[in-house]
């Protein structure tokens, strides 16, 4: 059946994304060009059995897959890799996978466990504007996500060649903390809580109502996220503490420049998306702007980087104090894409479903 | 190369337009009493001192901070009618937060007045910024000094000789640059010029954008209409009636087959259950994980007693009529146990201000920020050489790539032709 050819398909998928992991993190430890090859080759098979289990869950389901989480992270982690593997070809730079592949990791894994089958669309949903709105709301995130990585790396570069040491351990432990904070919350909403779902018994909508046991494994899941987290934080700082891996990153100045390119890349992304969002929601509910709590926090989102591309360009702020705003726009971008879903109800609570 | 960052209060910008430092540097929220001296002389009005404020960098970020505070606020605690449901009202603070507006903060007159001062401060931004901008963009500084050119931060210097600025501007022109030469013969050559206006039209959508929501907000109502089967309803606030000849509803779910499968299937409004691809078996016990799919209304509109449209609307689908618009919203279920179609009506004069203004913005933005502006100009300097300098509004990266090939080819072309002169 077509159902299980895409669940096996995506099962490949995150193994073999796994494998390219472990494989790009050795060739960054040891600039060997097999490792690197290897390391393409593998993520060439892993992202052809993703397209093919994409486009079966498209088929099997009748509309592009963008409906709900699985969907959109399946979607999301797909972009990545195929925009990782065009700036790898173009740029021959192999460094950067050692990051970006365990991120398409993470998410694609989290996607498999959150896989419930395709679902009919809502009538709300029951448009061409989905793909539209939700692609490039997609792609504006991505591109944050870029600044951010590139920002992140400014600190760790900067504290490198000042050979701060204890300065660049901290910074991967507050990152690494923080991610394993919301990766692990997530998981306890998502999955290890299941909270009673209740529907209606005329309009047949659901809605979750969650017992003190499933807050508690809630707040389970951040703790242990939290204390991984801060492990493998202190083990990469580590790791990353030494002037060779100053050698290994890109220059202060590029870096700079690579995340400032990729905010002025996003926000026009943002503002787009926000925009086709307005229109559809004025055409499904006949209002453009509802302060919805999705809305709400994709405004926020976009002041954020506004400020930020006022600091730079007017203020002419550059190196840290950019960098630093741009590690900290992740956490709205994040809180925007997936913490709404999940905390605060509104018109987009189907994502949650 | 690390790019300095330049100490706080030396940043002789406000809205992107150098200004004078010493005005600058008071004339933000905190303190515009504390004004320097040089500004606070008898010829400094209380107008230019407002003004000053309304256009500091300072005053535009502290609001957008301020907004996205309150927004994030506005989302945690539950707005409008949602606090009714919440446990809130049982709370001892409901009546001092009710008071404050919390509960529908992103109504409350302060909310509001923090959007005016944004917008004024726009506004007050665009008209400082306005005149120097279309200067710059249609009757931008051609004529310089060596040093002016010299001094850009990409410069070079060629041999000069007959016919090397007509190569240069050769190069320039295969370069995709539009060249445009002085009175006095220097050149200007420039790329993506209207990036800079563009930056100002993004501010002004803004100015679109809160006119047609004050427009809709002063003007626009909307309520919800219940339409019960084959009843004529009064449309508020016009002269129509409407009418609902079928409210649908469906649904799209799974059921059991007595062989073991389990297929999908749509179950109708009086609830028969349906499958769609009838492939063998018979389904068993009721279907299971229902969702809507679909809702509409048979809706037909009445003028004066006549008919005047007829259309089943949906979610996704509306009607629009005489500025008046018709949503499929929800339903409800009436005493006597019937379903009853639910519309959303509504009208909003200034929608299309909204839609002009997001247009701009979109494609503002996306010039000001995907093609930056690259300015080079060339002259013959002083002791025969060719100057060539230049500049941009953007990624300096970019620009330096460009620059270098084009220093090159610049320097190719000027050796072939001192070449053919000499033979």
């Amino acid at each position: 059946m077509v159902v299980k050819l895409e669940e096996i398909l995506f099962i490949v998928t995150v193994l073999t994304y796994l494998a390219a992991s472990g494989v790009y993190i050795w060739h960054l430890i040891s600039n060997s060009r097999r490792a690197g090859q290897l390391g393409t080759m593998l993520l060439v098979l892993g992202l052809f059995a993703h397209t093919m289990a994409l486009i079966f869950r498209w088929v099997d389901s009748g509309h592009a897959p963008m409906s709900d989480s699985y969907e959109s992270l399946a979607v999301f982690s797909w972009g990545i890799v195929l925009f990782y593997l065009i700036m790898e070809r173009v740029y021959a730079i192999r460094a950067a996978g050692a990051v970006v592949v365990p991120t398409a990791f993470i998410i694609a894994s989290i996607a498999l466990v959150l896989n419930k089958g395709p679902n009919p669309l809502v009538p709300a949903l029951q448009s061409y504007w989905l793909w539209i709105h939700v692609s490039i709301a997609m792609l504006s995130y991505g591109f944050f996500a870029l600044a951010f990585g590139a920002g992140f790396f400014y600190i760790v570069q900067e504290h490198l060649l000042k050979k701060h040491y204890q300065n660049v351990v901290i910074a991967f432990m507050i990152m690494l903390a923080v991610i394993g904070l919301g990766v692990g919350l997530w998981l306890g909403f998502g999955v290890w809580a299941h909270p009673l779902d209740i529907v209606d018994p005329v309009t047949k909508e659901h809605s979750n109502q969650y017992s003190n046991a499933d807050i508690l494994k809630i707040i389970g899941g951040g703790v242990i996220g939290l204390v991984v987290g801060i492990v493998l934080g202190f083990l990469a700082g580590k790791g990353a503490s030494r002037p060779g891996f100053a050698r290994r990153l890109p220059s202060l100045d590029v870096l700079d420049e690579v995340s400032y390119r990729a905010i002025a890349f996003g926000f026009p992304m943002v503002t787009i998306g926000i925009i086709t969002g307005a229109i559809w929601a004025d055409k499904a509910w006949g209002r453009y702007w509802s302060w919805d709590p999705k809305e709400t926090w994709s405004l926020i989102t976009w002041l954020f980087y506004g400020a930020y591309l006022h600091t730079r360009l007017t203020w002419g702020w550059r190196g840290r104090h950019s960098a630093v705003i741009a590690v900290l726009g992740i956490v709205i971008v994040l809180f925007t894409y997936l913490g709404v879903n999940y905390l605060l109800s509104g018109l987009h609570s189907y994502a949650s479903a | 190369m690390l790019y300095p960052v330049p100490p706080a209060g030396a940043a002789p910008h406000s809205c992107g337009r150098p200004f004078p430092v010493s005005s600058l540097q008071e004339a933000n929220s905190e303190n515009i009493a504390a004004l320097p001296k040089e500004v606070s002389k008898p010829q400094v009005s209380v107008g230019k001192r407002i003004f000053h404020f309304l256009i500091s960098m300072k005053l535009a970020l502290t609001l957008l901070f301020v907004i996205a505070i309150l927004s994030v606020i506005g989302t945690i605690l539950p707005q409008g009618q949602d606090v009714w449901q919440s446990d809130w009202p049982k709370s001892p603070l409901f009546d001092f937060y009710n008071t404050l507006g919390l509960f529908s903060m992103y109504y409350s007159w302060w909310f509001l007045s923090v959007l005016g001062l944004l917008v004024l401060s726009l506004f007050a931004c665009i008209f400082n910024r306005l005149p120097t901008t279309v200067k710059h963009v249609f009757k931008p500084r051609i004529d310089v000094k060596d040093a002016f050119v010299a001094n850009q931060p990409m410069a070079g210097s060629f041999a000069g000789g007959s016919g090397s600025v007509e190569a240069a501007t050769e190069v320039l022109r295969r370069h995709h640059y539009r060249v445009k030469t002085g009175k006095k013969g220097s050149m200007l050559a420039q790329k993506g010029r209207y990036s800079s206006l563009a930056s100002v039209t993004f501010h002004l959508s803004f100015l679109f954008i809160a006119a047609g929501a004050v427009l809709g907000g002063l003007l626009g109502f909307d309520y919800q209409l219940s339409l019960p089967n084959g009843q004529l309803v009064n449309v508020p606030q016009s002269n129509m009636q409407v009418e609902s000849h079928r409210f649908d509803m469906q649904f799209v779910g799974k059921a059991l087959l007595d062989d073991g499968r389990t297929v999908q299937v749509r179950q109708l409004m009086d609830g028969t259950v349906v499958r769609d691809i009838n492939d063998g078996g018979n389904i068993v016990g009721a279907p299971f994980d229902l969702r809507p799919s679909l809702y509409s209304t048979d809706l037909e509109v009445f003028q004066n007693g006549k008919s005047i449209q007829r259309k089943t609307i949906q979610v996704n689908d509306p009607l629009e009529l005489n500025g008046i618009n018709f949503y499929q919203a929800s339903f409800n279920q009436s005493s006597d146990g019937n379903v009853v179609s639910v519309l959303e009506v509504n009208h909003y004069p200034g929608k299309t201000l909204v839609y002009i203004g997001a247009f701009l913005m979109m494609g503002s933005i996306t010039l000001a920020l995907y093609f930056p502006h690259r300015r080079i100009w060339l002259k013959t300097g002083n002791s025969g050489q060719l100057l060539v300098g230049g500049r941009t509004n953007r990624s300096k990266f970019g620009f330096k790539r460009d620059f270098e090939r084009i220093a090159t080819d610049i320097k190719l072309r000027i050796g072939q032709e001192a070449g053919a002169d000499g033979s």
